[in-house]
């Protein structure tokens, strides 16, 4: 974004897939390239089993036990695809990678106070040692993610769905990761909420300018408000790869995918695509969205290569210098 | 096919958690075939070994481990393999049975409770509660005592002291599922309560039920040796794994260690197994566990 | 008429979820009902779906004033008003393949006769292909989950829709598509709806007029 500098997370030709019994393949994502640079918020938005969750998985090390994964996802120079088990426990689960969950209501622990989760977090986390040392870290902790000092001795089923998002998000800054993962940490929640939640999360990035944020997501609104680039995953493919003012404004989204899932919205024209995404056991093997496409034709029964910002044939066309100033 | 995606660009695949896997595997397969030799030995030993159990040879009496003996001999010279057999035999029979029962009467205690809620629930519960505050032990005593010993008397004081545990767990199962959104759509839907509790209530606790019936087997036989052991459960003459043990004691203190060794492995060899079996079922029906298999 | 008359409705009666709740629809109207989450307007939905019964307050469906709620509703009213809940999770049963899950109500009522017509008819209004229709809930997405769990809710032709966050967990095109089958059901058979949610935009798009919790109950 401003100068040049390594990027954040560099995800290279991440593919994962599952073996089913009966040697049925899942092929969850497919060849995966993207970059976050420091700063950036990235939104990766898609309809639910797209693969977008596989793909947080596969960076958190959490796949279950039936899945492979191919290519690398580089953080800091670690690979993450191949880090075995002790690495990633030890030095990027909240090190390195801060995971802002779905249902903070479920991630937090029913039976401790905010306050001796924080505390137990920054003893692990820091090097921060002593009675009154960790309840001072905690206490900045939490003033941090704008949860309130006064809510602090209580348990997660009295907060509001908000202070419960704080309290995740307190928990997700203590280790200082470079990279914020949050995983539809929208779900759920009113308008308002959604607004402030995404609102606290940009200012987390902007703070320092060396923070990145990958934001998965299916509410385009929320990525609308928070992010500077745009990844459309469709059927375990990213499709589109773009700036976010040129996708939510003008030009707008290039591939059709992304141009038929901004149309659904409620404020635009609410209607849907038609039919339903493919399989993930059974693909074809063109461009995936061919079916559902009104601009299909012949050529679409080979897979379409990523080329600039959008993988498919027939793109709406690209945006000129013109209409990125506007 | 998926694989095509992988001609593009030809893809290295790499596995992952390769070492859950294997101790998971491992303990299957111990636990399975322990369970399967304990069942096979205990219905094909006694047709195909044409040998007498109750052969008494004073001669050989308490003889240690040996070729022609592998586990000695008892204090009257029975070969202890050979009534070790048919002792797991009776324990295991009692223990099966006594199971069943104390599972039937577990489940529909626990659903009728859970499934009416109300005052039902409160009273059912309460019984609940003021049978297991009276130890199992002291209970299955009070009904071994009422009969002449024997296997039933057995089975029942097992079936009535042991439905209590299953009762809770099936309550607990059928009033988390009683909650849930699938249960409205089904009375919205015009399910009467009867076929709410049929269709979609006991399919969702079976395996909960099964999986408590399964462990109850181990825990059956031991309730069933400690009522021998007491001299109130089988006969003594019946080879059952507590009269084996019971009647050991005596050449215990005497420095005899086998006839008191070999019944109690037989007791708990199967005990694991049928945990070590249980665990891996208690994984297969937990709901996340079963998603992550699919995807 | 669906008429909710200052219900006070909850799961404690010392702090109930809904106070003195009024809200009317009219045969073939479709309301929308607006308020943040965690404000009880789930609990009402369950009150109009008879679901819940209300600690005060009176539910009158079509005239006949509700008396009895749950198992003890009589089947006729119960069944006249059909229920889409926020998370097809768990409102689907875990071991019913997604043919039997739409047929169940019919089945529930004695109507097994029709369940072929009915199920491949509905599948195909929601958009479900034969394919689905064989697999049980954890082998298909969420999108395709809550459409089954809509054709379920229209299987027994409910002269009401009550559709509690239908949409909270979908991705646009499937919201819109969603809408669009409940939609085409009212314009065919003038059911009414009360749809419940948080998200203004939708609502308004989606019903006729769009109720603030604060004016349905009042404060």
């Amino acid at each position: 974004m401003t100068t040049e500098r390594p990027p954040v997370l560099s995800v290279r030709g991440l593919s994962v897939r599952f073996l089913l019994p009966g040697g049925r393949r899942v092929a969850a994502v497919t060849d995966a390239h993207f970059d976050v640079a420091p700063g950036e918020c990235l939104a990766l938005i898609g309809e639910s089993g797209c693969g977008k969750s596989v793909l947080a998985s596969a960076l958190l090390g959490l796949l279950p036990a039936n899945a492979q994964t191919a290519g690398s996802a580089l953080l800091g120079g670690l690979d993450l695809l191949t880090a075995d088990e002790r690495t990633l426990a030890r030095t990027v689960r909240g090190r390195r990678i801060g995971l802002i969950p779905q249902s903070p209501a479920a991630h937090l622990t029913p039976v401790r106070t905010i306050r001796s989760q924080l505390e137990e977090t920054v003893a692990q986390l820091t090097g921060v040692r002593g009675r009154t040392a960790l309840r001072t870290a905690a206490e900045q902790a939490a003033e941090r993610a704008g949860f309130p000092p006064g809510h602090l001795d209580r348990h997660p089923h009295e907060l509001s769905g908000g202070l419960a998002q704080r309290a995740a998000t307190a928990l997700a800054l203590v280790g200082e990761a470079p990279l914020l993962l949050a995983d539809e940490p929208t779900t759920g929640l009113d308008r308002d909420l959604v607004d402030r939640t995404v609102d606290e999360l940009r200012r987390h990035v902007d703070a320092d300018g060396d923070r990145a944020l990958l934001m998965i997501t299916h509410d385009l609104a929320a990525a609308e408000r928070v992010a500077d680039r745009v990844a459309v995953m469709y059927a375990g493919r990213i499709v589109e790869l773009t700036e976010a003012s040129a996708f939510f404004g003008t030009p707008g989204p290039r591939h059709p995918y992304s141009r038929g899932l901004l149309e659904a919205l409620p404020d635009r024209s609410f209607t849907p695509i038609p039919g339903l995404p493919p399989e993930l056991g059974a693909l074809p093997d063109g461009c995936a969205f061919a079916p559902r496409c009104d601009r299909a034709t012949d050529t679409c029964t080979t897979l379409p290569p990523f080329t600039g910002s959008v993988a498919c044939h027939h793109p709406a066309p690209a945006p000129t210098p013109e209409d990125i100033r506007a | 096919m998926a694989d095509t995606t992988t001609a593009v660009t030809k893809t290295v695949w790499r596995a992952h958690g390769t070492a859950r896997r294997s101790t998971h595997t491992l303990r299957l397969r111990v636990s399975a075939t322990l369970v399967a030799v304990t069942v096979l030995a205990v219905l094909l030993v006694p047709p195909l070994v044409r040998l007498d159990q109750q052969a008494v040879d004073l001669a050989a009496k308490l003889l240690p481990p040996s070729w022609s003996h592998p586990f000695g001999t008892d204090d009257v010279g029975r070969d202890l393999l050979l009534r070790c057999v048919y002792g797991l035999r009776v324990s295991l029979l009692v223990g099966v049975v006594a199971a069943l029962t104390a599972t039937v009467i577990g489940t529909a205690v626990g659903a009728t409770a859970g499934a009416l809620g109300g005052w039902v629930d409160r009273a059912v519960m309460r019984l609940v509660d003021t049978f297991s505050s009276v130890p199992h032990l002291l209970l299955g005593v009070f009904i071994v005592a009422m009969f002449r010993p024997g296997v039933w008397p057995v089975v029942i004081s097992v079936g009535l002291t042991h439905w209590l545990s299953t009762a809770r767990i099936v309550r607990a199962e059928v009033l988390s599922l009683r909650s849930r959104p699938y249960i409205d759509a089904a009375v919205s839907g015009g399910a009467s309560r009867w076929r709410v509790v049929v269709r979609h209530l006991l399919p969702g606790v079976l395996p909960q039920a099964g999986l408590a019936a399964v462990l109850m087997v181990p825990h059956a036989m031991w309730h069933e040796s400690a009522l021998s052991f007491l001299g109130l459960g089988l006969p003594t003459h019946t080879a059952s794994l507590g009269t084996l043990i019971q009647g050991a004691r005596g050449s215990l203190l005497a420095g005899q260690w086998w006839p008191t060794l070999f019944p109690g492995l037989f007791l708990i060899i199967p005990t694991l197994a049928v945990a070590g079996l249980a665990g891996v079922w208690r994984e297969r029906i937990n709901p996340r566990r079963r998603s992550e298999l699919t995807l | 008429m669906l008429e909710l008359r200052a219900i006070t409705a909850g799961y404690d009666r010392q702090a109930p979820a809904v106070r003195d709740a009024t809200l009317t629809v009219t045969p073939g109207e479709s309301v929308g009902l607006l308020g943040p989450s965690g404000c009880g307007k789930s609990t009402l939905a369950r009150v109009a779906a008879l679901l819940h019964r209300p600690d005060a307050g009176e539910v009158v469906l079509d005239g006949t004033p509700v008396h009895r709620w749950r198992h003890r509703a009589p089947r006729e009213l119960r069944t006249a008003v059909g229920v889409v809940f926020q998370q097809p999770r768990l409102s689907a049963d875990p071991r019913l393949r997604l043919a039997d899950l739409i047929a169940e109500p019919l089945r529930a009522t004695g109507r097994r006769s029709s369940v072929p017509d009915r199920v491949a008819e509905l599948a195909e209004t929601v958009g479900l292909t034969p394919d689905l229709l064989t697999r049980r809930p954890h082998e298909v997405s969420d999108g395709q989950l809550q459409r089954a769990c809509l054709a379920r809710a229209l299987v027994l032709r409910p002269r009401w829709l009550i559709c509690d966050e239908m949409t909270a967990m979908l991705d646009a095109s499937t919201t819109a598509a969603l809408v669009g089958v409940v939609e085409a059901y009212r314009t065919s058979t003038g059911a009414g709806l009360l749809a419940v949610g948080h998200d203004r935009a939708l609502l308004n798009r989606w019903c006729d007029r769009t109720a603030d919790w604060k004016t349905v109950t009042g404060w």
